[in-house]
């Protein structure tokens, strides 16, 4: 008869299972870089005690093209389709920040028709990002439906640049002195039949959205950022508005046409019983905007009188030697150009100072304590573009 | 207006020695305050609590003879708003340093972090100093002058032959040497 000897360890008594005894540790969750709820290519590292954020950090770089780089070795002109794809879904916004830092430096004109395209162009190009900030922002909290009512009324306005430009993201369309292509009666005609459509719907998604009770649950009290800590943070845009500060450069430091013009700096007060500052605040400073970027639109085509649509410029470009940061107020904050020049053909360097780095290094800030539910909240409501982040 | 400021740096950090940069003559655009790079924490320490109330951005450039470090400040406040454009100069080209302010601002660790990785700037008593654009393992900084790729990263050919568009490559050394007739010959060429 075998006999089975496999030095086989004696059995324990199992330990009584204390509180004491058992390991406890933070687990690592990688948040991205595929992940659909963080807007791009964004890898966040998460440290979590269950459900909770412990630490979030960011990693970025994955959308790095060497921008600023490539813009020291083409002239003036070519680096308009560079800044295109920094923001891609405000392109013409952009585009306005450097072509306005290169005419201050070479002193030019732009003629009066020219700035009004300009701004009604800018105007419907940021609600266009609104709307995609506003539909994406209700797909990430679960409701699907908000996300087609915004992209059916944002094509209204990629088809008008389309006709404007020929492009329907990246334009190309604002030129150093003026705007490539003018605009036609047609296409105004189009722009008030537009806004008209687009007044109803923005109230169909306040009730649908602002006012839907589950939103509220999801973004009040969420990811508050404090006055204090946005200016600390250099924030600006919807999220230093957000936390109830009413500093937007179209008004305290009029370009274009806008000292012309009137309209309200919506800020964030605490609306519908929220906490100044938390995500619902920076969401619905976005949706305010949309209402002031209509009327801003509206003023805008009455000023429009008919003349040149480009100022003069030499064929080869060349800046006096110096340096400018010149910054506009853009969808998602304040966009600056840091632009130097040694009185050569190309820009010696380029310094984009993107809203959306310095909005991105908030999150470290205000994740911790979250649940990683509430963190995709607060991702998305400030609203980043990794395309300006990386650069 | 930045006048005033010259003289609120010099009246309250003692070897900050402050000095404004105007435009060169046929020159245009900003002009800005030249600190020395020793007195960046105490000025920044200065102006943060009194003038201004956030930093924007940092920004560096290489003039081949000395590194810039540009800081730019703001005022976010309707009631007086005020911006400046505060640079100092390190003539080190090797191991360039500077304070860090991360203390006195938040918005410092990713700008310090980036002005790092593009111009090799190393900042003293950083919390965290990484690269943050580029990988942790490139060699080389990116946006200083004299820069050249690496050939092999990580066992990867940096910028192959085979995919190199040498169309775009040719276009901008034609830009910057002024080849006006060898531009127009290429555009030509391809049917513009």
């Amino acid at each position: 008869m075998q006999t089975w000897d496999m030095d086989l360890p004696e059995l324990q008594e199992p330990e009584t299972q204390t509180g004491e005894k058992l390991k406890s540790e933070l687990l690592t969750v990688n948040m991205g870089p595929q992940h659909p709820a963080t807007h791009g290519v964004l890898r966040v590292e998460i440290k979590t005690d269950s459900e909770i954020v412990a630490k979030a950090i960011p990693h970025i770089g994955y959308l790095h093209r060497c921008m600023e780089k490539h813009c020291e070795a083409i002239d003036y002109r070519g680096v308009i389709p560079f800044v295109d794809r920094l923001d891609y879904l405000a392109a013409m916004s952009q585009e306005l920040t450097y072509s306005m830092a290169v005419e201050k430096m070479l002193g030019t004109e732009v003629p009066r028709r020219a700035v009004v395209i300009r701004t009604i162009v800018s105007e419907l190009q940021r609600i266009a990002s609104h709307l995609m900030a506003f539909g994406t922002y209700a797909l990430d909290l679960g409701a699907f439906s908000p996300f087609l009512y915004a992209f059916d009324e944002r094509e209204k306005i990629l088809r008008l640049f389309e006709e404007l430009s020929g492009a329907r993201l990246l334009y190309n369309y604002f030129w150093i002195g003026g705007v490539w292509n003018d605009i036609t009666d047609t296409q105004i005609d189009f722009v008030e039949n537009f806004l008209d459509g687009f007044e109803k719907e923005l109230v169909k998604y306040d009730k649908l959205v602002s006012q839907n009770r589950i939103f509220q649950e999801r973004t009040m009290h969420v990811g508050t950022l404090s006055l204090e800590d946005a200016h600390s943070f250099g924030a600006t845009g919807p999220v230093l508005r957000g936390s109830g500060q009413a500093w937007d450069l179209r008004k305290v430091n009029p370009y274009l046409c806008y000292d012309e013009l009137d309209f309200e700096v919506p800020v964030g007060e605490g609306q519908r019983g929220s906490t100044v500052g938390d995500c619902y605040n920076r969401y619905y400073v976005r949706m305010l905007e949309m209402v002031e970027s209509v009327k801003l639109v509206r003023q805008s085509i009455k000023l429009l009188e008919p003349g040149p649509i480009i100022g003069k410029v030499s064929k080869v470009i060349k800046l006096p030697k110096g340096e400018i940061y010149m910054r506009t107020e853009c969808p998602r904050g304040e966009l600056g150009v840091h632009l130097v020049s040694t009185g050569e053909k190309t820009p010696y360097r380029v310094k984009i100072k993107s809203p959306c780095f310095t909005h991105t290094s908030i999150l470290p800030h205000i994740a911790p304590g979250q649940m990683i539910a509430d963190f995709v909240a607060s991702i998305g409501s400030i609203d980043i573009v990794l395309g300006e982040v990386d650069r | 207006m930045l006048n005033d400021i010259v003289s609120h740096i010099n009246s309250h950090v003692s070897n900050a020695n402050a000095s404004l940069i105007s435009p060169v003559e046929d020159g245009a655009g900003d002009s800005s305050i030249l600190i020395n790079p020793e007195s960046v924490f105490e000025t920044m320490k200065c102006l943060l609590t009194s003038k201004y109330n956030a930093l924007q951005v940092i920004s560096g450039v290489d003039y081949t003879e000395y590194i810039e470090v540009c800081y730019m400040l703001a005022n976010f406040d309707p009631e007086n708003p005020r911006e400046a454009i505060i640079k100092t100069r390190l003539k080190d080209r090797e191991n360039p340093s500077l304070d860090s302010i991360c203390s006195l601002s938040l918005a410092a660790n990713w700008q310090e972090r980036e002005c790092y990785d593009m111009l090799g700037v190393s900042f003293n008593n950083h919390p965290d100093h990484r690269r943050i654009l580029c990988p942790d393992d490139w060699e080389g900084f990116p946006l200083r002058k004299d820069y050249k790729v690496q050939e092999v990263y990580r066992g990867m050919e940096v910028n192959p032959e085979a995919k190199m568009n040498r169309d775009d490559q040719l276009f901008g050394e034609n830009v910057q040497k002024g080849n006006e007739e060898e531009l127009l010959k290429r555009a030509l060429a391809r049917g513009l």
